[in-house]
């Protein structure tokens, strides 16, 4: 069930340019009116997210008195003080690992299983694959997953809040890559086969040099979704300096949310500058990536 | 004679050596997959049916007590208000979303100029996370010194002026505005993606018979995007009923239980009363909820497609 199945094309084509001339004929008060709605359509977008960033570099009491516009005098002193009083180093550490693990367990362990869903035959496959398929919506529950991480002596590690998120990367992932996999032709595996390839020369040889697409996609899917998880660290972190980024800002906000937001709007900017910077020179990349997610899932 | 036969049969030996080999390749590449999946995933999955029927608050010792978590969920106000709610704000973020994002798809659709940078920034929330889109707009709510009151104030609305969060009248509506604000960019590129799809010649034919733009969009831009109508909807209902995080971060479920939904009841009750039993029997119970009004919508617009 590709992009292609569902028709959905791979670019745009030439139907962009008919409509294009098509608009041509219309008068240009149209244009004209679509310009102005996606305008304000992007300034109530950007501007929030821009006004975050702006309120990080006021004082105290200019956020008060400036509620519009940009610091008059830009506080980059703000930072180091909710770096230090927020304890967000600790905190952007923590996200980093966890992050940076959950995506490589997920396309190692997901582009395996998906090499076996896609080109090996073996019994129970189906099966197995339609299990996958079948939970991939549910998520698991969160007290059953509590009772098990804490079971498992899990609590307040990396670990405990990696292997839970890989889990629920797999179905999704598994999906991307066999689907990935199936596209590739047949003789390029025979080719290797014949050369004294095993399989998992086959695969790490010949397979996944060739599979930046569908690596990227599911990496950038699973780091996004990874870096923004808030639920598994809320029930599963009790220490302070295990907390990841989204923890922190939740909790630095109801300490600090009385006294001084510009530190907060620090703190949220600190938490999500670099994503959005990220996804400003790798936007092609992302967008990509994530409606592929939507459309396979 | 005798060394050529023990060749052969060393030889088919191998063989068949290799070939049991080879049938456990394909296990050894789905087994950590398929360990870790039923570990992290299936197993509280099951064990949840189990814990559904303790008393047990996590510590002291639990006690079995059958179905009684169960038959108790239809005796609790706050379950049916927290249902309410949900449906309230599923729908309500599945119709913003929707509208919203295709009527920008359509004007993008037009192949203005500036269109990338629009798609580009329509979509930028999705990258953000709900926690910091939550807590950004806490502020952005804030009667005296937010935004949205302030914009008002400039535009001469002041009758729109509201206490956006702490009013219960508005509090849901305003969670609401938040998580369409969050998601419709990316609904609006997948319509995107979907009205290219479709070939200018229909378009083109329809002028000739003599359609009008309106009867162009009923009878061939609509029923052309259902699939990835169905897509956009399935994934904006799910998102809905599951959601979680953004009533926690910005009321807490108040004023007035006001923003109270499933999931965050579920939260409330296993985390911070402590009643796990019933809050995995409550988990079970969303977990239907949801997988059931998922089919029905999926049968139902699929019965759409199928007919066309």
């Amino acid at each position: 069930m590709g992009a292609r199945d569902r028709g959905l094309p791979a670019a745009g084509g030439g139907s962009v340019g008919s409509w294009l001339r098509s608009t041509r004929v219309q008068s240009g008060a149209i244009a004209v009116l679509s310009h102005l709605i996606l305008v304000v359509a992007t300034i109530i977008i950007v501007y929030p997210v821009l006004w975050m960033f702006f309120g990080s570099l006021k004082s105290g009491t200019e956020l008060l008195t400036n509620v519009w516009g940009p610091p008059s005098r830009p506080m980059w002193e703000n930072y180091p003080k909710a770096w230090e009083q927020g304890r967000l180093g600790v905190a952007f550490l923590n996200s980093v690992i966890v992050s940076i693990n959950v995506v490589i367990m997920a396309v190692v362990i997901s582009s395996l299983a998906g090499f076996a869903f896609a080109r090996m035959q073996f019994r129970g496959s189906m099966g197995l694959f339609l299990v996958f398929v079948f939970t991939m919506q549910v998520g698991a529950p969160m007290v059953p997953l509590y009772v098990l991480v804490v079971r498992m002596k899990l609590t307040d590690s990396h670990l405990g809040l990696i292997l839970p998120q890989v889990a629920g990367a797999l179905p999704l992932s598994i999906f991307i890559f066999r689907a990935f996999f199936q596209s590739l032709p047949e003789e390029l595996l025979d080719a290797a086969r014949v050369d004294g390839c095993t399989d998992l020369g086959v695969f790490t040889r010949v397979v996944m040099p060739i599979s930046g697409p569908a690596v990227a996609t599911v990496a950038i899917l699973q780091f996004l979704g990874s870096w923004n998880e808030f639920t598994l660290p809320l029930i599963l972190v009790r220490q302070p300096d295990m907390r990841t980024l989204p923890l922190t800002l939740s909790s630095f906000t109801w300490e600090f949310g009385r006294t001084d937001w510009s530190l907060v709007f620090c703190a949220l900017s600190v938490g999500a500058l670099p994503m959005i910077i990220l996804y400003v020179f790798m936007q092609r990349w992302f967008i990509q990536g994530l409606t592929e997610g939507a459309i396979k899932g | 004679m005798e060394s050529a036969v023990s060749q052969r049969e060393l030889a088919r030996g191998s063989i068949s050596k290799s070939r049991r080999y080879a049938s456990l390749v394909p296990y050894a590449f789905v087994a950590p997959a398929v360990i870790l999946y039923a570990t992290f995933k299936l197993l509280p999955i099951v064990a949840g049916l189990y814990l559904a029927q303790l008393r047990w608050d996590g510590l002291n010792p639990a006690e079995y007590v059958g179905f009684a978590n169960f038959s108790r969920i239809f005796q609790d106000d706050l379950v049916l208000l927290a249902l309410k709610n949900n449906v309230m704000y599923a729908f309500g973020t599945v119709i913003g979303k929707i509208t919203l994002s295709l009527a920008l798809a359509l004007l993008l659709h037009q192949g203005l100029r500036g269109r990338g940078f629009y798609r580009t920034a329509l979509f930028m929330p999705v990258v953000m996370s709900f926690v910091v889109v939550g807590i950004l707009w806490r502020w952005m709510y804030n009667s005296q010194f937010g935004l949205v009151n302030a914009a008002f104030r400039a535009l001469g609305l002041e009758r729109l002026i509201q206490n956006w969060l702490a009013d219960p009248k508005v509090a849901l509506g305003s969670l609401i505005a938040v998580d369409i604000w969050k998601w419709y960019g990316f609904h609006m590129v997948i319509f995107l993606a979907g009205l290219q799809s479709i070939p200018y010649e229909y378009y083109e034919a329809a002028r000739i018979d003599g359609a009008t733009r309106v009867r162009q969009f009923l009878s061939i831009t609509l029923p052309l995007l259902a699939p990835v109508m169905l897509v956009n909807v399935t994934t904006s209902l799910m998102g809905g009923f599951n959601v979680f995080d953004i009533p926690f971060v910005m009321t807490e479920g108040g004023p007035a239980n006001s923003t109270l939904v499933l999931a965050l009841h579920i939260y409330l009750r296993g985390f911070k009363f402590y009643r796990f039993g019933y809050a995995a029997a409550m988990s079970y119970a969303l977990l239907v909820l949801v997988v059931v009004i998922t089919a029905v919508q999926l049968k139902l617009m699929s019965r759409n497609l199928g007919a066309q």
